[in-house]
C-alpha cells in the first residue's frame, strides 16, 4: 500500500522531511523508531539514554546535578560572565529562566497552546511575593518562604480565570488574547494604587538565615544561595512535570497538541486538560516570579513587558518545544548570552532573531527535539496477549492459529458476551 | 428502538445553515451510507453525531437516550467512535501509541490487548509498522490507523468520514471490504462518502444528501438503481 501515497494531512515540515527520509532509506520493519527524527546526533543520545537502565541513568545524572550545584562556586573561565556581570547572580538568572521555560513548556510544548502573555503569571508571582513581604505594602506580612506556595496558588487561580473564557479559542486567536492579557497585568500594576506602579515595592522578603558577618545569607547580591534554592525547586518541578508527562494527563496534552478534534473524539476532555495545562504552567511561572522578586528585592511594573514574554517563548522554542531538558537549556541560554557577551547585549534581540531563524532552518525542532515516550499501555497488553497465544499454540500443538486470529476468539480470551466472540 | 436516531436536526455555522431539519435512523447491525457532493453537509452531519458540533434544533438519540447536549468525549464512552475526515491521526505518535489513544475513554483496560489483536488482524500492515510514527505513513496506512484507532474504544456505532478519500481505486475496494468485515463482527457502521458506488453497494441502507437535506433514501441497491442518482453521483447517464 505504500506505493499509493495519498495526500498527507500534515502541516509540519518535520514530518514531511521525516517521511522523505523514510522512503529514501528504504524502510525495513522495526527500524523505524530511530529513523523519523531529523536530528540524528541528539536523537541517538536520547535513544541511548532511554535504553539505559534506571541505575545507570542515575550514575549519569548525579554528576550533572553536582556540577550544576557547583557552577556558581567554581566560576569556570571562558564560561564565566565576569568581569561585567556577577557570575553567581548570572547563574541565578539562568536558573530562573530555566524554571520559566519548563513551566511555559507545559503550555506550549505539551498542550500546544501558544501563550504569548506568560510574563503575566511571572508578574503575578512576583507581586504576590512582594505584597506579602515588602514593608511598602499594606497587606498582611508572612515569611518569604510561605509566599512561594501562595504565589503558586494565586497564579494558578489567575491561570484558570484566564483559561476558562479564552481556551475556547484556538491557535492565533488564543495567542492574541494571551498577548493582551500579558499587557493587562502590567497596566493593572500601574493603575491600581495598592500595586504602586513604578515606585514599586522595596525590600521584598527573603528566606531566613544570617551569615557570620551579620549579612543575611539570602542577600540580594549573594547569588549562590539563591541559585541553590532555585535549582532545588527546579529539580522538584522537573520530577513532577516528568511524572505528569508520562501519565494520562501527559498523553491527553500531546493528543490535544497533535489534533484537538481527534483527541476529543478519542474521549479526551480537551477543554478540561487545556485549562489544566494553563493552570499548571501558570503555577510554575508564578513560582519563578516569586523567586525572582525575592532575589532582586524590588518589584515594580517596569520588568514585565511583552518583550520579556516573547523571550520566554523564544527560550522554549530554542530549546525544543515539548522537551523539558531542552526547555532548561533554552531558558539558561536566553539568560546567559546577553550576560556573557555584554558588549553585544544591546543587540540581543537581533542575535536571538537570527539564532531563531537559523534554528528554524537547521533544527526545526529546537536544540533538543521532543520525543514523547507515552505510557503505551497497549504495548504491554499486547505483549501479554502474544505470549499467551504462543504458549497456547505450543501446548496444544496447534499451529493453525494464524497470528492469533482464532486464538483471540477462543472462549477463555473473550469474557465479553457481545457479538465479537462469535465472529473470527 | 433504533441505535441512532436523528430528529429534525438543524446545524448552523454562524448564520449559515448547513443542515436542514434532518431526520434519519440507524438500526443496530446495519451499514448505512450517507452520500453527497462537496458541501452537501456530510461531514457536518458526522461531526454533529460525534458531538464536535452542536445542533441548533432537533434531538439526537443513541440507544434511546437523548445525547443532544452530551460532550463529544463522553459520547465516545457511550459507544460512538469516529474516524475523522482527513484521518486525524496523531502524527508524532507511533502507530501503537495512536491505537492506545483510542482506548483513552475506556474503563475496562482488560480487553485492550484483545482489541489490539483484532485491529492487527484486520490491518496486518499496522502491526508491521507498530513502532513507526503516524505522520510518516502513506495515506492508505493512515486511513487504516484512523479506523483501527476508532475501533479501539470498542464502539457500538462506528462513524467513518470519507474512508476512501485520496486513496487509489485498488485500495478503496480493500477498505470497503474491511468495513464490511468490521460490520460482520457486530459493529454498526455509519459512513459518509463521495464514492457512491462502493458506499451504496456495501450498505444496507443509504441516504443522499443535497445542500443539507436528505433527498433520497432507500436500500443500497434501490439507490444504486435509481436513475437520478446514477446520473448525479455515479457518472452514468
Amino acid at each position: 500500500m505504500s506505493m499509493f501515497d495519498g495526500p498527507k494531512p500534515l502541516n509540519t515540515a518535520k514530518s514531511d522531511q521525516a517521511s522523505t527520509d523514510m522512503e529514501s532509506s528504504g524502510l525495513t520493519q522495526g527500524s523505524s523508531a530511530a529513523a523519523p527524527r531529523p536530528n540524528r546526533k541528539f536523537g541517538a543520545w536520547s535513544d541511548r539514554w532511554r535504553e539505559m537502565p534506571r541505575q545507570k541513568q542515575w550514575l549519569v545524572l548525579i554528576p550533572i546535578v553536582i556540577v550544576a550545584f557547583l557552577l556558581p562556586v567554581v566560576n569556570p573561565p571562558f564560561i564565566t560572565t565576569e568581569p561585567g556581570n556577577d557570575w553567581p547572580l548570572a547563574c541565578q538568572l539562568m536558573a530562573i529562566y530555566a524554571l520559566v521555560a519548563v513551566g511555559l513548556n507545559i503550555v506550549i510544548g505539551y498542550a500546544g497552546l501558544l501563550d504569548l502573555g506568560y510574563i503575566a503569571f511571572f508578574a503575578v508571582g512576583s507581586y504576590t511575593a512582594a505584597m506579602l513581604t515588602s514593608p511598602d505594602s499594606a497587606f498582611i506580612k508572612i515569611p518569604y518562604l510561605w509566599t512561594l506556595p501562595v504565589a503558586i496558588a494565586v497564579s494558578m487561580f489567575v491561570g484558570v480565570l484566564l483559561g476558562l473564557p479564552t481556551l475556547r479559542l484556538r491557535g492565533d486567536y488564543l495567542a492574541i488574547v494571551t498577548l493582551g492579557f500579558g499587557e493587562i497585568v502590567r497596566i493593572l500594576a500601574t493603575i491600581i494604587p495598592a500595586m504602586k506602579g513604578q515606585p514599586g515595592f522595596q525590600n521584598v522578603g527573603h528566606p531566613p538565615g544570617v551569615g557570620a558577618d551579620g549579612i543575611p545569607i539570602f542577600a540580594n547580591s549573594n547569588g549562590t544561595p539563591w541559585y541553590w534554592l532555585t535549582l532545588v525547586i527546579l529539580i522538584i518541578i522537573l520530577f513532577l512535570v516528568g511524572n505528569m508527562e508520562r501519565s494520562r494527563v501527559g498523553r491527553a496534552w500531546i493528543a490535544i497538541r497533535e489534533d484537538e478534534d481527534a483527541a476529543e473524539t478519542m474521549g479526551v476532555p480537551t477543554f478540561k486538560y487545556k485549562v489544566w495545562a494553563f493552570a499548571l504552567g501558570a503555577g510554575v511561572g508564578g513560582l519563578a516570579g516569586a523567586l525572582m522578586g525575592g532575589q532582586v528585592g524590588f518589584v515594580n511594573n517596569q520588568k514585565f513587558d511583552v518583550v520579556t514574554s516573547i523571550l520566554f517563548v523564544a527560550a522554549v522554542v530554542l530549546g525544543g518545544s515539548g522537551n523539558k531538558v531542552g526547555a532548561i537549556l533554552g531558558g539558561a541560554l536566553v539568560a546567559y548570552i546577553p550576560l556573557r557577551f555584554t558588549a553585544i547585549a544591546e543587540y540581543k534581540f537581533l542575535i536571538f532573531g537570527l539564532a531563531l531563524v537559523f534554528i528554524m532552518i537547521y533544527r526545526s525542532q529546537g536544540l533538543l527535539p521532543a520525543k514523547q515516550r507515552l505510557l503505551a499501555y497497549g504495548t504491554k497488553a499486547y505483549a501479554a496477549v502474544r505470549k499467551e497465544n504462543s504458549a497456547r499454540v505450543r501446548k496444544n500443538g496447534d499451529p493453525g492459529a494464524p497470528g492469533g486470529t482464532a486464538g483471540s476468539g477462543l472462549p477463555p480470551a473473550a469474557p465479553e458476551p457481545n457479538a465479537e466472540g462469535a465472529t473470527s | 428502538m433504533s441505535l441512532l436516531e436523528l430528529e429534525d436536526v438543524s446545524v448552523h455555522y454562524g448564520r449559515i445553515q448547513a443542515i436542514h431539519n434532518m431526520s434519519f435512523t440507524v438500526e443496530e447491525g446495519e451499514i448505512v451510507s450517507l452520500i453527497g457532493a462537496n458541501g452537501a453537509g456530510k461531514t457536518t452531519t458526522m461531526k454533529t453525531i460525534s458531538g464536535l458540533l452542536n445542533p441548533s434544533t432537533g434531538t439526537i438519540k443513541f440507544m434511546g437516550e437523548d445525547i443532544t447536549k452530551m460532550k463529544a468525549h463522553i459520547r465516545v464512552v457511550q459507544g460512538i467512535s469516529q474516524a475523522p475526515e482527513g484521518r486525524g491521526i496523531f502524527p508524532a505518535m507511533t502507530v501503537l501509541e495512536n491505537l492506545d489513544m483510542g482506548t483513552y475513554g475506556r474503563k475496562d483496560r482488560s480487553g485492550v490487548g484483545e482489541d489490539l489483536e483484532r485491529v492487527f488482524t484486520l490491518f496486518p500492515r499496522l502491526k508491521e509498522r507498530e513502532k513507526q510514527f503516524g505522520g510518516t505513513m502513506s495515506g492508505g496506512e493512515q486511513q487504516m490507523l484512523a479506523i483501527g484507532r476508532a475501533l479501539m474504544s470498542r464502539p457500538k456505532l462506528l462513524l467513518l468520514d470519507e474512508p476512501s478519500m485520496g486513496l487509489a481505486p485498488q485500495f478503496i475496494r480493500q477498505i470497503f471490504k474491511i468495513i464490511t468485515e468490521i460490520n460482520g463482527q457486530g459493529t454498526t457502521v455509519l459512513l459518509v462518502e463521495q464514492n457512491a458506488n462502493q458506499a451504496l453497494a456495501r450498505a444496507n441502507r443509504g441516504f443522499v444528501l443535497e445542500t443539507g437535506e436528505i433527498t433520497h433514501s432507500g436500500t443500497g441497491k434501490e439507490l444504486l438503481a435509481n436513475p437520478a442518482i446514477k446520473e448525479a453521483y455515479l457518472g452514468v447517464g
